[in-house]
């Protein structure tokens, strides 16, 4: 048994910690792995006979599709990071004033009357994707895919794709329950305020990590909640649930298509209200998940996640502070 | 980029923020108390006061004033409205409802005693009305 100790690049993350010892575990040579964050290295016990130089080779093949790599030597970095931030910050400042411009143009106040028909719900998921309601919505979307997309090194797709299926399959069969039901049946406001003050609480939480803050001010969250983000990236269940949930976020439009649904009076016109409701929100929403995987391939990756960062924190304040005046814990502060 | 030329930028974009976010709101106000101001949204008949709010894309007016101590019920029109103006929170009433996509909800506000002010807010907190009594 031998312990051999490798400088490791790439770990930018708590949850790198986690997944790096998990692969190097999964080798039957290795016996035990340590990662250690602080250091940088990666401790492990093997009963190999190879000799350092080809150990750290073969290591570094189990880990580089994910964007880690061991070496014998420390390898210095170029300290290019503190310049992104400056380049990012402007960036996604620019982005958050054209949001915030484009709600209050009143552009997307089109005048829909008339029955709530599948065509108008449609386009009402249509118009909600760019809403303000892309500030919960959208900002919670585009901060966990970013999210996973920086762990993940943009490998995989899947996780998007369960979000998206569980968001409109849950939409369409929880809108055919409000049809079914009818009157019966009340969304609580305060039981989707304090999930939009969860979901915003989570996407400032994600945009300071996604501008390595944590990391910069040696500042880690506990594991275990990372754990929990990595659990979202790999599991089945968890993004279908999370695609269900967004049911429940306070927004606007979502809310007046679940009325429209609870008064259409059959289960197939509620599920078919809704279900319509989902796919026009599609499009934006596949863009902000899909569009975070290819930057995460493309040279801009370091760019694109502080830029998210900035919008994610800045949306997500937006949108805590509204949540809170909408529960009356504080005054309104915006009228956009 | 050159670091320092992105602070300014930076601090410009921040200025800018904040213009969208005050001034827009501002222009906004002084347009309705031209013309929501005058009384044009408080009417008074057979004893009872009623007020006028529009609610789409936000409430209009956003400040109105009415008279204390009579009896007053609020008239809260939708037309068309999907967006979270639908979704009204009166706190002070208790009062929470998503309104019909397009009709008139009446809201019962007793009587209101001066220098307490109703403020209404959507669901999400984004848009707000307040109505001052006098």
């Amino acid at each position: 048994m031998k312990t051999y100790t490798f400088h490791v690049t790439g770990t930018h993350c708590a949850s790198c910690k986690i997944l790096i010892e998990d692969v190097l575990n999964d080798q039957s040579f290795i016996a035990k792995s340590q990662v250690n964050l602080k250091k940088e290295t990666v401790t492990i016990e093997t009963e190999s006979d190879k000799d350092a130089e080809e150990i750290a080779q073969l290591l570094t093949s189990k880990i580089k599709p994910n964007g880690y790599t061991l070496s014998i030597e420390k390898i210095v970095q170029e300290k290019k990071s503190d310049d992104v931030i400056w380049k990012a910050i402007p960036i996604g400042l620019v982005f958050l004033i054209l949001f915030f411009i484009l709600q209050k143009s009143g552009i997307l106040n089109l005048g829909i009357g008339g029955a709530t028909t599948p065509a108008t719900s449609f386009i009402i998921g249509l118009i909600a994707s760019v809403s303000s309601c892309l500030a919960i919505v959208g900002g919670l979307v585009l901060s966990l895919s970013a999210k996973v997309a920086q762990d993940d090194g943009g490998s995989t797709k899947k996780p998007f794709i369960l979000f998206h299926a569980g968001r409109l399959i849950g939409f369409a069969l929880l809108g055919g329950l409000l049809g079914l039901i009818g009157k019966a049946l009340g969304i609580n406001f305060l039981f989707s305020a304090i999930l939009g003050l969860i979901a915003s609480a989570v996407m400032i939480l994600l945009g300071l990590n996604l501008l390595g803050v944590f990391k910069k001010s040696k500042l880690t969250l506990p594991t275990h909640i990372f754990s929990f983000f990595r659990k979202v990236e790999h599991a089945t269940f968890a993004p279908i649930l999370i695609g269900v949930g967004t049911f429940f976020l306070p927004c606007g439009f979502t809310q007046s298509m679940q009325v429209a649904a609870l008064s259409s009076g059959s289960f197939m016109s509620g599920l078919l209200i809704m279900f319509s409701f989902a796919l026009g929100t599609l499009p934006m929403l596949a863009l902000l998940s899909f569009g975070s995987v290819s930057f995460a391939h493309s040279k801009h990756a370091p760019l694109f996640f502080k830029s998210a960062g900035v919008v994610v924190i800045g949306l997500g304040i937006f949108a805590f502070l509204a949540g809170l005046a909408g529960i009356g814990i504080i005054n309104p502060l915006f009228n956009i | 980029m050159n670091k320092t030329a992105s602070i300014i930028l930076t601090l410009a974009l921040v200025v800018g923020i904040g213009i969208v976010f005050i001034g827009g709101s501002k222009s906004k106000d002084s347009a309705n108390s031209v013309s929501g101001q005058s009384a044009q949204n408080v009417e008074i008949k057979d004893g009872v006061q009623y007020i006028t709010i529009d609610a789409k894309a936000g409430y209009s007016p956003k400040v109105s004033t009415a008279k204390a101590g009579i009896q007053t019920k609020l008239i809260v029109k939708t037309n068309g409205t999907y967006d979270c103006s639908a979704s009204l929170v009166i706190r002070s009433l208790g009062y929470q409802k998503i309104l019909p996509q397009t009709g008139e909800d009446t809201i019962d506000i007793g009587t209101p005693t001066a220098g307490q002010p109703l403020q209404g807010v959507c669901g999400m907190g984004m848009y707000n009305f307040l109505i001052n009594f006098s």
